[in-house]
């Protein structure tokens, strides 16, 4: 028996959701909708700290398109009933499925935790929307696009600053010292959640997580080992107990959780102001 | 380092300074102008430049044009008549008189100070 065909690209509509289908897709919505919010939450911290203020001026630039992206995909799970208060500011903390990489604080508040971590989540960001250009979800196909065109200049951006700071004595121990903190964090990126199976099946996304991840470690490995750097081996790497994707997150996403709802709690809002998009 | 930035709106426009950044190297430049000087506006190419790389001439190296009467090349012989049956000669008009102005103002201006 050869197994069922997925639905060919941007097929279904909301209507054509069966119960399996929208439990998947939610799924693989909010793990995009809070990597891309969280990661955003935490390279804001930079704004007016950043090395020189046309640094300053690119990094902001980057969190702002990934709240950008982030709203790309809130809004999709709002036309599947969420509301904005459910989905970012009274949803439980231990309900958020974004990977622990993009909570971590920055080590030493230092410059090359940025640089490798915006690196680390650039390259998989990539990946995984080049993973969503055909997906059968109709309305998500139409957002792909204009979240991958600003992945371009994220990448660039990284990479051209691991390029730099590697190339320099301190930077690139700071830099070093970054790469194993956060690299183990970064592989929580892959980890599947329950509805994986279903999210295939559905042809929601193209390329398995297992594929992804291993495309992804082809790609940054390399690269960073390019720059004179030493990336742990992945499959012996110590996994952080927490996982991220499935809820269980390190303390400090507790803090930030509970600073950047605070406002929306102490306001008490009727309707919560709402984050914007770009053409707000 | 300092890397000016010249801004083309439009694909045959010319290139327009628009101001400068700070960046350690070309790539960098051009990454940080993009945020800088075209995240907003209508651009169609970007250069940057390193400051050091521009020549300058200012006024003491030399005399410019512009400052010194210039009244006796005016075409007085054709005073009254209309010249908007030709648009050149309209237009040449038109610069030279806001020549004659913006010289006057400058003349004055320093005449203040």
């Amino acid at each position: 028996m050869t197994a069922p065909e997925e639905p060919p690209a941007a097929s279904l509509d909301r209507d054509d959701l069966t119960p399996e289908r929208q439990v998947a897709l939610e799924e693989l919505l909010f793990r995009l909708a809070d990597d891309e919010f969280v990661h955003a939450e935490r390279l804001t911290e930079w704004q007016i700290f950043a090395p020189t203020i046309e640094s300053d001026l690119a990094l902001a630039n980057v969190a702002q398109d990934e709240f950008g992206h982030a709203r790309l995909w809130y809004d999709l799970l709002q036309e599947l009933g969420y509301t904005e208060e459910e989905c970012i500011w009274r949803r439980p903390a231990d309900d958020w499925t974004h990977a622990t990489l993009v909570e971590r604080p920055f080590a030493d508040d230092g410059w090359g935790d940025a640089v490798a971590r915006t690196y680390l989540y650039d390259v998989a960001e990539r990946l995984r929307l080049e993973a969503l250009v055909d997906t059968s979800y109709a309305p998500l196909a139409d957002r792909v696009g204009k979240a991958l065109a600003e992945e371009e200049y994220h990448r660039e951006h990284a990479v051209s600053w691991v390029e730099r700071l590697a190339s320099d004595g301190d930077a690139r121990e700071r830099l070093q010292a970054a790469v194993e903190d956060l690299f183990p964090h970064a592989l929580s990126l892959w980890y599947p959640g329950e509805h994986e199976a279903e999210i295939r099946a559905a042809g929601l996304r193209r390329e398995s997580l297992a594929s992804m991840r291993e495309e992804w470690i082809d790609t940054v490995i390399p690269t960073l080992e390019g720059y004179g750097l030493v990336v742990p081996e992945p499959d012996e790497v110590d996994r952080p107990e927490v996982r991220g994707r499935d809820g269980s997150h390190t303390d400090k996403w507790f803090d930030l959780y509970e600073a950047f709802t605070a406002t929306h709690r102490e306001v008490d809002f009727d309707r919560p102001a709402r984050l914007r998009g770009e053409e707000a | 380092m300092i890397w000016e930035v010249f801004r083309q709106e439009k694909p045959g426009d010319y290139h327009r300074h628009v101001g400068n950044v700070h960046a350690p190297d070309r790539e960098m430049a051009k990454l940080f102008a993009q945020i800088q000087h075209a995240r907003r506006m209508q651009t169609n190419s970007l250069w940057v430049v390193p400051q050091s790389e521009i020549g300058e001439v200012d006024p003491e190296d030399a005399a410019f044009g512009g400052r010194t009467d210039k009244s006796y090349r005016w075409a007085m012989t054709y005073n009254d008549i209309d010249a908007s049956f030709a648009k050149e000669v309209e237009d040449s008009e038109a610069e030279q008189r806001e020549a004659a102005r913006t010289r006057r103002e400058q003349l004055e201006s320093e005449g203040d100070a």
